[in-house]
């Protein structure tokens, strides 16, 4: 597969990073030397020098034996005229475009079927807000993905000394538990993911990842020690595109929700665009500003500023101050491992947020949904079991998966199975997988012959 | 600098040495020959030297390869290849250790010179280790491991750049081993072609195996003393002739031909200056020695036409005696060992490419000069060459020109005179293989003193692994914390 991407900042590089691991063709398009050199420094892809709107630069991508092109710089106008490019240049290619501008929203469809045909258009911080939503849905989770339109979840939490877990073997689990059975698929432990065996303890400061149906949520989460009161008020410091449509959102959902803003003219707008929301013209990282307005009442802090460093700073000093829990908008990768340290345990990212984004897209047609988790180490996937596949019509132990992979769930008209070594998956059945990142094209590989996706 | 890890991928590529080892090994073994011993031998040592490195000094798994890290096991590699394929010389032929490890440093460097006075009394085995060695050399053992060793997928590009002789590796594919096994492809063709002409021209299919396994690399290596002059043949003369200038292009200009670029040749400013560069070369040396060496017109271009061939791509085959020549065709034939062939081929030298910027750049001083408020930049084919990558090239020039005065002086420190000692570092810096007077096309090297083949073998070292590479070893930043 072949896949042209234009615009080597973060999200270009990282999905670039991923896909090449997964020995997919990829070529990489930017205008910078500089990105250049540092894409040809560290990944194993192609490189053309020049402005991805450009149709002979495009033509020197090789857009024509493309699958996919992917428009991921950080100007809406050329994404769209990358596409656009190529619509005329290479109209089989798929396009997929990040968009930022929202009022485009809207305009997806008729993009999607008159000229520059984008099929999808990813708005990073569309994404961001989903994911602070999520997160928000879940108390007590760090991360959080839905498969099968949600009725599945996949829920990172925290194990910290007073989890009742903590110290306990995995195959202590199941003789505990009373209505629920966690399936725990996989364990970050200094910043290295791991897929668990029976005999791996949990320890104190993992990061577990569990896979649970939508309603049986809380009671897992409450397995884990996590019974944590849903969020009813909310303070959002930061009031540009993310803080506006969050606090939006959080208005449909009924939750009271503060926005702090800088911007005097910035703030008249949010005022005038939103109803019940409080909107303060401040400084977020103000102490006596924070205090005025009863932060310690505050059942969560998100910082969505444009400066990381105030988010991070911001997300410290209110949880100081006595709000319960705060999330905190990030774009430098770098810092993610940073932020556990530090006592920050919820972090987004539009362009995290971009890239799970775009890979579930890339994947569609063949995997129903994909979602990276922990900086891309591992991937968690949607397919179609057919009758010609391996692991159809006998036990899942005796299926050879590729090291690192696993059958998290399995879906069967409507019902969701969290399998054990002697289930037996059936044709037609959903296979949702988790797999590490080595463990993807082997997986691919083997689902690509035997158990072919939609 | 992970060491542990450098060396580590050091042993895989020892490894590669013994698997090649075990070629000469089965013909060694077919033939009844009494190298088999000392080849199995060679083999054994190489393989056991090799997993014991590779599995003892596994220490972190390595994603990310910095490019001190890739120049580093690049050169490790080339250092360990070289030794432990002297093996075979020392423990069949008897060598000293300098003399086999000369030999061997000549063949994987694709350099060509020899100190083994008689070739023809050497068993088959050894003859085609010697070809086969060049062959390895020629495309470079680097870019083969990357083309079939599963390993290092991210610093292949960062390996790649460091063994490429050329200052702006072209990635033909988007992953790097797939461009790795294109150029491979490309070259097995060639080699292949080149074998099936030879001997469908009467030349015996050992001989033109071996002729094709050390032209397409622009090697050398002979399976006769005489060298091609042995045949005496012109159909011989011409498909050598042709297959080197071929072997002296870039080849992802082959590749893109075989992919139906019918124009790739011309398009390309180095190829079109490489190729008037060697019609110019021709007539010059066929006007010098017509009517002082031979009489026809006929003789003096087929002569000249494959000397000027082979010693402007760095083969070094000889189907004549140049140094008897005329003063005017050695002095173009010595200018030749400097400028050798294109960027991106198997050819030696300072490439075609570095002389053709190095030339603009002292163009565009003068223009400066006259428009002192001219705004100028340096193009190459319509394409803007930066000034990072200028400076570069014209850096590596003055370290050329620095590392074969130093070279010269020391070898007449050994007792050379001046002919020689020129002509021997240029031939052994541009990986060429005859040089002039003591060391000429019609001499070995073998007279020489120890001291002095350790020089050479310095200097077709840098020569072949483009000078940065190697020399970075012996900055003592390289080694600061």
């Amino acid at each position: 597969m072949r896949i042209v991407i234009v615009g080597a900042g973060e999200v270009g590089f990282h999905i670039a990073r991923q896909l090449s691991l997964e020995e997919k063709d990829v070529v990489l398009v930017d205008d910078s030397p500089e990105a250049i050199r540092r894409v040809e420094d560290h990944l194993d892809v192609q490189t053309v020098l020049g402005s991805g709107s450009n149709p002979n630069v495009l033509r020197e991508a090789g857009i024509r034996g493309a699958d996919i092109l992917l428009a991921v710089t950080d100007r809406d106008e050329t994404n769209l005229v990358a596409c656009l490019a190529a619509d005329l240049l290479a109209p089989h290619t798929t396009k997929i475009a990040r968009i930022r501008d929202e009022s485009y929203d809207e305009l997806a469809a008729p993009l999607r079927e008159k000229p520059p045909h984008i099929q999808t258009i990813i708005n990073p911080e569309t994404e961001v807000v989903h994911t602070i939503l999520e997160l928000m849905s879940v108390p007590g989770a760090v991360d959080v993905g839905s498969f099968e339109g949600g009725r599945i979840k996949l829920v990172g939490i925290a194990i910290d000394a007073r989890s009742p877990l903590a110290g306990m073997r995995l195959s202590e689990l199941p003789g505990l538990s009373g209505p629920v059975r966690p399936l725990i698929a996989a364990l970050v432990r200094e910043n290295r993911l791991i897929v668990p065996r029976g005999k791996d303890r949990l320890r104190p400061g993992d990061l577990a990842y569990f896979i649970s149906e939508e309603e049986r949520l809380f009671d897992n989460l409450a397995f884990f020690g996590k019974r944590e009161s849903p969020i009813r008020r909310v303070l959002i410091v930061g009031g540009g595109r993310i803080g506006l449509r969050l606090a939006a959102r959080l208005e449909d959902k009924g939750i009271a929700a503060k926005v702090i803003e800088k911007n005097a003219d910035r703030c008249a707008l949010l005022a005038e665009k939103l109803g019940r929301t409080v909107v303060l013209c401040g400084d977020g990282s103000d102490q006596d500003l924070l205090q005025e307005e009863n932060v310690r009442d505050m059942d969560l802090v998100v910082t969505v500023t444009q400066d990381e460093e105030t988010n991070i700073l911001t997300a410290l000093l209110a949880t100081r101050l006595g709000v319960g829990k705060a999330i905190c908008k990030i774009d430098k990768f770098s810092y993610f491992p940073l932020m556990k340290a530090i006592g920050i345990e919820q972090v987004v990212s539009p362009r995290l947020s971009a890239i799970n984004s775009i890979l579930q897209h890339i994947r569609k047609g063949k995997v129903l949904s994909a979602m990276a988790i922990q900086g891309e180490q591992a991937e968690v996937l949607e397919a179609v079991a057919l009758e010609t596949s391996d692991i159809v019509g006998r036990p899942l132990r005796s299926v050879e998966f590729p090291k690192g992979a696993m059958v998290a769930a399995v879906i069967r008209d409507g019902r969701i199975i969290l399998p054990t070594g002697e289930s037996v998956v059936e044709p037609g059945d959903r296979v949702i997988l988790f797999a590490l990142r080595d463990a993807v094209p082997g997986i691919e590989r083997l689902l690509a012959v035997k158990l072919e996706y939609f | 600098m992970r060491w542990g890890y450098v060396l580590h991928v050091t042993g895989l590529l020892v490894l590669v040495i013994g698997a090649a080892l075990l070629l000469p090994l089965g013909l060694a073994l077919l033939g009844g020959e009494a190298a088999a011993g000392p080849f199995a031998l060679s083999a054994g040592l190489s393989i056991g030297c090799g997993l014991v490195m590779h599995l003892t000094l596994r220490r972190e798994q390595a994603e990310v390869l910095t490019s001190r890290e890739g120049m580093a096991i690049v050169s490790c590699g080339w250092i360990a290849a070289a030794v432990f394929g002297a093996l075979p010389f020392r423990f069949a032929l008897g060598l000293s250790w300098t003399d086999a490890l000369f030999e061997s440093v000549s063949g994987f460097t694709t350099t060509g010179s020899t100190i083994i006075a008689d070739i023809e009394v050497l068993p088959r085995s050894l003859i085609v280790w010697r070809s086969f060695i060049q062959w390895l050399g020629g495309m470079g053992i680097i870019v083969l491991s990357i083309a079939i060793l599963p390993f290092l997928k991210v610093g292949g590009m960062q390996l790649y750049k460091a063994e490429a002789p050329t200052p702006v590796p072209d990635r033909l594919r988007p992953h790097m081993r797939d461009t790795a096994k294109v150029l491979w492809k490309v070259y097995v063709l060639f080699t292949a072609a080149e074998a099936a002409l030879l001997a469908a021209g009467g030349m015996g299919l050992f001989d033109a195996v071996n002729h094709a396994l050390t032209t397409l690399p622009t090697g050398g290596f002979s399976p006769w003393n005489a060298s091609i002059e042995h045949f005496g043949s012109l159909y011989v003369d011409l498909v050598i002739l042709g297959f080197m200038v071929l072997a002296g292009i870039n080849f992802s200009l082959h590749y893109r031909l075989l992919r139906g670029e019918g124009l790739a040749f011309w398009r390309d400013a180095e190829c079109r200056f490489y190729l008037g560069l060697v019609a110019a070369l021709v007539a010059g040396v066929a006007v010098s020695i017509h009517g002082t060496v031979y009489a026809g017109w006929g003789e003096a271009l087929r002569y000249g036409a494959f000397q000027v061939a082979s010693i402007l791509t760095t083969t070094g085959y000889a189907t004549a005696d140049y140094d008897r020549w005329p003063d005017t065709a050695r002095l173009l034939l010595f200018g030749c060992m400097f400028i050798g062939a294109c960027a991106g081929s198997t050819g030696g030298g300072m490439k075609c490419l570095r002389v053709i910027v190095a030339l603009k750049h002292c163009y565009r001083e003068l223009y400066l000069l006259i428009h002192p408020h001219a705004v100028s930049r340096l193009k190459l084919g319509g394409r803007v060459v930066t000034e990072e990558i200028a400076h570069s090239i014209l850096a590596f020039v003055a370290l050329y020109v620095l590392l074969f005065a130093a070279g010269a002086l020391l070898l007449s420190l050994s007792g050379l005179d001046l002919v020689s000692a020129a002509g021997a570092a240029a031939t052994a810096l541009g990986n060429t293989g005859p040089g002039f007077g003591a060391v000429g096309p019609s001499q070995t090297f073998a007279p020489l003193s120890d001291p002095a083949k350790g020089v050479l073998i310095v200097l077709m070292l840098l020569g072949r692994l483009e000078i940065y590479t190697l020399l970075i070893l012996v900055v003592p930043e390289f080694y600061r914390k």
